[in-house]
């Protein structure tokens, strides 16, 4: 340890809370990884020593501990059992991590394969394993290609069954749970914009396009290209920036 | 004796050379230089053609032609340096005059020269390459006349000289001046060009530079360019009197130039006389004169065309968008066909049907045609008035004529499905109220439309005019049929309407009176009677009727009413007051309608059946109406119903607008899927180019619904976006 710079030494502190492992797997970890934490948790997990076999009759008995009464699924009550058990706000933003390992159709409930499967995938059957799971899921949310996965995965998650668009009530909590993560300055504007200008459901295109926004075009938007072929409503958006001298952009 | 052997008889040449007696030569040339100088002296009279001849030939013979050749040369070069001298001693004028004696002098004896000298000419010059004996004359004259010192530039300075007096009004010699200019032509085109051409562009350029700029100062465009026009027409008359032919086209530019070129801005741009003003006032002659004059320079066609092409789009707009101008649809309309009559009548006659400024015309139109968007409705009023009434009594040609005239604006439109919904709205009325002057010409006009914009457009225009005569067939089968008994009742005609065809209008149904309920029933199941599957819908906002009404004195009217009116005016016959409450709960016809029609049937002077109490023109609900037992009406037939198309109110407006946008979003969207289907993947840009392109003929889609529209269908999951690059779109089968 006292060969690590300061930095290093943050960073081995960081991964050993996180994982619970030794410093010596630790900073085998993360120099097999360039000191980056994000990758030195995918080694860490991948090794096959780690990939525990999880004990199914342990994941049935979890399984029927939320489980609602009269329903072969866990809903609202399950949930929020589960939540309590893990130490966890149901808000927060790491249940959308577990949803999306899950694979959950619909927020707010889990089908009996959804979580048995779920569990099964990321070696946990106790709620032990859970917990300690958590802090591994949520640092999964600074790695990019991940976290545009979960985002997309969060669409089709959060709007109601059979309908094509989200709600844009729901959309606007999405989003700021999703972009506080993963800050966007402009995110406080575009709900504004949409309560005042839209006030009507999001499509999924619209959705997806937003994140790749969010992503490429600078806060100034200097680099926006009208003829980018973006969704309508983002076009709007700009429009709308302009207008209200929130974004100075150069006229040509 | 001895006997001597035969010899062959040989000749042999001269063991010695001949020697010619040395002055032969010498001898010879001096006959031929004697008669020279006689030729030259006008003696030649005396000289024996056949001798001189035989002289020169021997010479060349015997080889003396370089002997002759430079004895002719110097002997020439003498004379013309005498005769030099006797020009350059001319006096004044007489110059010109001695010179072209003297050349038609030198010519003739030069002739004369060649003719002895010839068989010098075609050997000893030909083999030693020297310049044959004409050719020789002609250019020791140059060489001693023509660029002798003294002379050189007195020539050029008297043919200037006489030129610009020709030119600032005074007679010449022409006949003198062309051969003196014949001359410098036969000493080759350099010596003309370079002691005479040049030196004369140059001078006509700054006389005419010079006379420009006095001109433009003093004449109005059109004096002006009459004048030049004509110094045009002199100097080509010149040329073809005096001049070479070639210097024809190097002068009429210089001209060109001077007089067009350099002032063309500011003749185009002039107050009061410029182009603007001759459009204005259909100056066609001065009109002719510009386009003439200015199509011989660069760009003077195409500052023509800029400025009536502005001047154009000037007027057009102001046409447009003037609220004077813009309260009566049928005078609005007049104007534009009255201001295209005007421009194809100028561009007809003084320009010279140019394709290019028929295009400026065509392109201006449009341009302010489509700067208001009423205009496709105003449009369609126009021709309604002319269905309607306007064109009684005009010829068949002539009616024709109209039309073709409307539908040069109509192609103008870039909107022109929101025409069609008007036209639609306006052919209905006239066709339910019976209001077309001829039906030759509605049907005329229908197949117009479908020339220019095909089948679909006019597809449901011509099915309203199947249903009409469909419907006469039925009316004539229910009233042969065994329904039709009625009696003293009411008489019926019924259209019956397809739905798709008709303009749509949601319409309530409101009460009628008892006596007419009868009759529609019996016509409705006479009708259902034949055709199952059918439902009917009586359409009570569309339809007329005719009341026979008895007032106080007994005066007897027919009036002439809508289906409301009708309703309303039918309760009177039970009862002598009612409110307005009491009328809207009876009949069941909408309030803004309802009031339309009891203004219409108690406010206006002439047509007041009812009277109202209180007297106002707005309708309470409390206000009464009785039947007006004073009316009076010099006419038997009062005709009383609103039935004409009139301009739309703005909320109507709104409305149709609303329509139409609805209706194209279906047609952008078909516009998408064909296009998608057919190139599978292809970017945004390309697609909004393909669907604008595509539908251009109906309207101008605009890119930001095209936008919305392939959203919605990626929604539908009819397209989805490529996943490397999300500029692209692809087709989902």
């Amino acid at each position: 340890m006292h060969k690590l710079g300061r930095g290093h030494r943050d960073k081995v502190q960081q991964f050993m809370a996180i994982t619970g492992s030794s410093e010596k797997a630790a900073v085998q970890a993360l120099k097999a990884s360039d000191w980056h934490l994000e990758g030195a948790f995918d080694i860490f997990y991948s090794q096959p020593h780690i990939r525990t076999v999880t004990d199914s009759r342990h994941l049935e008995e979890l399984y029927n501990r939320y489980k609602d009464p009269y329903v072969d699924m866990i809903l609202v009550d399950g949930i929020t059992l589960l939540c309590n058990d893990l130490q966890v706000d149901p808000q927060d933003i790491v249940m959308l991590v577990v949803s999306w390992h899950m694979k959950a159709a619909t927020m707010c409930e889990f089908s009996r394969q959804e979580f048995i499967g779920g569990l099964q995938y990321l070696g946990i059957d106790t709620i032990e394993k859970f917990r300690d799971k958590l802090s591994y899921m949520r640092s999964e949310l600074k790695d990019e290609q991940k976290f545009r996965e979960i985002y997309n995965f969060a669409f089709g998650w959060a709007k109601e069954k059979g309908q094509k668009s989200l709600a844009l009530d729901t959309a606007i909590g999405m989003w700021q749970l999703l972009f506080a993560e993963r800050h966007w300055p402009l995110v406080d504007h575009w709900c504004q914009f949409l309560q005042v200008r839209h006030n009507k459901a999001i499509s999924r295109d619209t959705w997806s396009q937003l994140l790749e926004f969010a992503k490429t075009v600078d806060l100034q938007l200097s680099n926006y290209d009208e003829e980018g072929a973006w969704p309508y409503l983002i076009d709007e958006f700009v429009e709308y920036l302009t207008e209200n001298g929130i974004v100075q952009r150069p006229q040509n | 004796m001895s006997a001597q052997k035969k010899r062959n008889f040989k000749i042999e040449a001269f063991k010695h050379r001949v020697e010619l007696d040395p002055n032969y030569a010498e001898r010879t040339w001096r006959v031929l230089e004697h008669a020279i100088h006689e030729i030259y002296n006008h003696n030649a009279s005396g000289l024996s053609f056949e001798e001189l001849y035989r002289n020169a030939y021997n010479m060349v013979l015997h080889k003396y032609g370089e002997k002759l050749y430079t004895g002719l040369v110097n002997t020439m070069t003498g004379h013309l340096k005498e005769i030099a001298r006797s020009i350059e001693s001319a006096q004044g004028g007489f110059f010109l005059e001695e010179l072209n004696v003297k050349w038609g002098d030198h010519n003739k004896a030069l002739q004369m020269i060649r003719d002895i000298l010839m068989y010098m000419d075609r050997t000893f010059v030909h083999s030693s390459h020297k310049t044959p004996v004409h050719e020789l004359g002609l250019n020791l004259w140059r060489d001693n006349i023509i660029h002798s010192s003294k002379i050189q530039s007195r020539l050029l300075d008297m043919l200037l000289d006489l030129i610009h007096r020709e030119r600032t009004g005074e007679v010449i010699n022409r006949g003198l001046m062309r051969n003196i200019t014949k001359m410098l032509m036969d000493l080759g085109s350099s010596v003309y060009q370079e002691d005479f051409e040049k030196p004369f562009l140059e001078v006509s350029a700054s006389f005419y530079s010079v006379e420009s700029q006095q001109l433009i100062e003093c004449c109005d465009c059109g004096e002006y360019l009459r004048k030049a026009e004509r110094r045009l027409s002199e100097e080509i008359e010149r040329v073809s009197h005096y001049l070479d032919v070639k210097s024809e086209v190097k002068i009429t530019s210089v001209v060109e130039g001077e007089m067009i070129a350099n002032h063309m801005q500011r003749l185009v741009h002039m107050e009061n006389s410029g182009l603007v003003s001759m459009l204005v006032d259909d100056k066609y002659e001065d009109l002719s004169r510009m386009y003439n004059l200015f199509r011989r320079v660069p760009d003077g066609l195409s500052t023509i065309k800029d400025v009536m092409t502005s001047h154009l789009r000037d007027t057009g707009k102001q046409l447009v968008s003037d609220p004077e101008k813009l309260k009566d649809p049928v005078d609005f309309v007049q104007n534009l066909l009255d201001e295209k009559d005007k421009y194809d009548k100028i561009i007809t006659k003084a320009f010279n049907n140019d394709k290019t400024f028929q295009n400026a015309l065509n392109s201006s139109f449009e341009y302010f045609i489509n700067l208001n968007n009423r205009s496709p409705e105003f449009i369609s009023l126009y021709v309604d008035d002319k269905l309607r009434k306007g064109l009684k009594g005009v010829s068949e040609e002539d009616v024709e004529v109209v039309l073709d005239k409307v539908m040069m604006l109509f192609r103008y439109l870039q909107e022109k499905d929101v025409f069609e919904k008007y036209y639609k709205q306006h052919l209905a009325k006239r066709l339910l109220a019976g209001k077309s002057v001829s039906d030759d010409t509605e049907r005329s006009m229908i197949v117009k439309l479908k020339t220019e914009c095909g089948y679909q457009f006019t597809s449901k225009l011509e099915g309203m005019f199947t249903d009409m005569k469909t419907s006469v067939d039925t009316m004539q089968g229910f009233y042969t049929s065994q329904y039709s008994e009625i009696g003293d009742g009411p008489t019926l005609a019924v259209q019956v309407l397809t739905t798709g065809s008709w303009p749509t209008q949601p319409s309530a149904p409101c009460n009628l009176p008892a006596e007419i309920l009868v009759i529609c029933e019996k016509f409705r199941t006479y009708y259902l009677g034949t055709r199952t599957g059918r439902r009917l819908t009586w359409q009570t906002n569309m339809g007329t009727a005719d009341i026979k009404a008895t007032f106080g004195k007994g005066q007897r009217h027919e009036l002439n009413v809508s289906t409301y009116q009708m309703c309303i005016l039918m309760l009177f016959n039970s009862v002598d007051r009612l409110t307005y409450g009491e009328i809207e709960q009876a009949t069941e016809i909408p309030p803004s309608d309802l009031k339309r029609c009891l203004q219409s049937l108690a406010c206006v002077k002439g047509k007041n059946v009812l009277r109202k109490e209180p007297m106002s023109k707005d309708i309470a609900e409390d206000d009464a109406f009785y039947f007006n037992d004073k009316f009076t009406s010099k006419f038997i037939k009062v005709k009383i119903g609103t039935v004409a198309a009139q301009k739309e109110s703005e909320p109507e407006k709104q409305e149709t607008r609303q329509r139409v946008e609805e209706d194209r979003k279906p047609q952008i969207e078909a516009a998408i899927v064909r296009i998608m289907k057919s190139r599978r993947v292809l970017d945004h840009n390309t697609i909004v180019t393909e669907v604008t392109s595509q539908l251009q003929s109906r309207f101008l889609p605009n890119p930001v619904v095209i936008k919305k529209r392939i959203e919605s269908l990626i929604e539908r999951e009819f397209l989805e976006r490529d996943k490397v690059d999300r500029k692209l779109y692809r087709y989902l089968a």
